[in-house]
């Protein structure tokens, strides 16, 4: 009786810390990305791997972690709004074949270099900002942020902020004004991107 | 040996200001869109870039430039000189700015980090061998970059429209401004002569170049609008160089779509 006062709660606990490892306080954002942070760096970082490969792979890490379809909408900027519902489908489609075609390269040589997440602060009651590293030897560390949102216990990408660059911010501000230039209309920057896309 | 002649200096800033002048009324500075359309309008104020034209015909004349005399060169460099000596070089070059480092870090207050910079010169031109050597980083004591632009940044001078200087590169008039007050505060300006002062600017130049070489590349590859582009990086980088490189949450979030705020 008193024996099984004191098994039945801590076999509770332990079984309890053994399957939801983020019950000891271990930070849900934070080891989110550091999961998908090991796991680009293992699949990228494979020798002998085709450019094709290597495109194929980072596209897959993509979709998985990141909230393409948000991005895509905050990197049109005011013009959202005003795209017909087919320029949104579509230009959501171009964007992520954009973003792979330019992107994929520069995750490239990422043998040798580490990736440690240091911290992670909440920066709003569904998004954190998670800081992250990624140590080369004899070299300054560069610093990578990730902002994070959760939709449950679903986590996703929404921006990386590298070296106080924004992905996200950078992107829109190249779209915005492909937009400007060619007289405030989405579908000349679709137009664009289609060209963009076709030629690699 | 000690030479003062800061009128010579003056004076070529004052036609360089007369050149940006002329060419802005030549090329036609970009006239705000019609306050009509909203949204254009609040695109044109975020980009802070009434110069537009002219700056346009700026980085296409910085590009020429660079594909015909500064690339070819830096390919070379990179290509011909072993890596332990590009970053003995790089090390060289660095250590020359400390000086000026030095003097931003106190007009900012950062007292600890003037510290840092001046035990960094020390060590690094006498242990370091004139500065070829970094044994500072490696002694736990981290390089960090000032500039007087950043200083007036601190001093809460508000940035001014987006420049593109000719040769200088991506700018705002508050750092063009900060640009003369790093060459006058540089003891190099004063002390080294004419000659030796081309030297360095031509190796930093190269080294630069050098540093951002795949970057530049890729970039101008991958961009839609390479200008713009450009432009937005150059801003957010600045930014993140006043903020010494401390997060922010004030930028604007993809998400919360109503809430595009300027970041300056």
């Amino acid at each position: 009786m008193k024996l099984n006062r004191f098994f039945a709660p801590t076999t509770f606990t332990l079984i309890t810390l053994l399957f939801f490892p983020t019950a000891l306080g271990a930070n849900p954002a934070k080891s989110f990305v550091a999961e998908m942070g090991n796991k680009a760096f293992a699949s990228l970082s494979a020798k002998g791997l085709s450019r094709y490969e290597h495109k194929i792979r980072f596209r897959a890490l993509l979709s998985n972690a990141f909230d393409m379809p948000q991005i895509a909408r905050f990197t049109l900027g005011r013009y959202w709004r005003i795209a017909s519902n087919e320029e949104k489908t579509e230009f959501t489609d171009l964007f992520v074949r954009f973003f792979v075609q330019a992107y994929s390269n520069r995750f490239k040589d990422l043998g040798g270099k580490k990736f440690v997440v240091t911290q992670s602060r909440a920066i709003s009651a569904s998004q954190s900002l998670v800081l992250s590293e990624i140590i080369i030897p004899g070299k300054p560390s560069i610093k990578v942020n990730w902002r994070v949102t959760s939709k449950g216990r679903q986590y996703k990408v929404v921006d990386v902020v590298v070296e106080g660059i924004s992905m996200s911010v950078t992107q829109r501000d190249e779209f915005v004004s492909v937009i400007r230039q060619t007289g405030g209309k989405v579908s000349g920057l679709i137009r664009a991107l289609r060209k963009k896309t076709k030629s690699n | 040996m000690f030479r003062f002649n800061p009128n010579k200096k003056m004076k070529s800033y004052g036609i360089l200001t007369i050149t940006l002048f002329i060419t802005c009324v030549a090329a036609g500075c970009a006239t705000p869109p019609s306050s009509e359309n909203k949204e254009d309008l609040a695109t044109f104020k975020e980009f802070n870039d009434p110069y537009e034209p002219f700056n346009r015909t700026m980085l296409d004349f910085n590009l020429a430039i660079d594909k015909a005399v500064v690339r070819p060169i830096t390919s070379v460099y990179r290509e011909a000189v072993p890596d332990s000596l590009k970053d003995n070089v790089h090390n060289f070059l660095e250590n020359l700015r400390s000086p000026v480092i030095f003097a931003n870090d106190l007009f900012q207050g950062k007292w600890q980090r003037a510290g840092n910079t001046l035990t960094r010169f020390i060590m690094n031109s006498t242990i370091g061998l004139l500065g070829f050597n970094d044994f500072a980083t490696e002694a736990g004591i981290e390089k960090h970059d000032e500039d007087f632009g950043q200083t007036l940044a601190a001093w809460d001078v508000d940035s001014g429209p987006y420049l593109v200087l000719p040769l200088f590169g991506p700018s705002s008039s508050r750092d063009a401004f900060g640009l003369v007050g790093d060459i006058l505060l540089d003891p190099f300006t004063w002390l080294a002569p004419m000659e030796v002062r081309l030297v360095r600017t031509a190796a930093t130049t190269i080294d630069k170049r050098s540093q951002k070489f795949d970057q530049i590349n890729d970039l101008e590859e991958n961009s839609l609008d390479f200008y713009s582009a450009v432009r937005s990086l150059y801003r957010q980088k600045r930014l993140d160089e006043i903020r010494d490189g401390a997060p922010t949450a004030n930028k604007p979030v993809p998400g919360s779509l109503s809430d595009l705020r300027r970041t300056e």
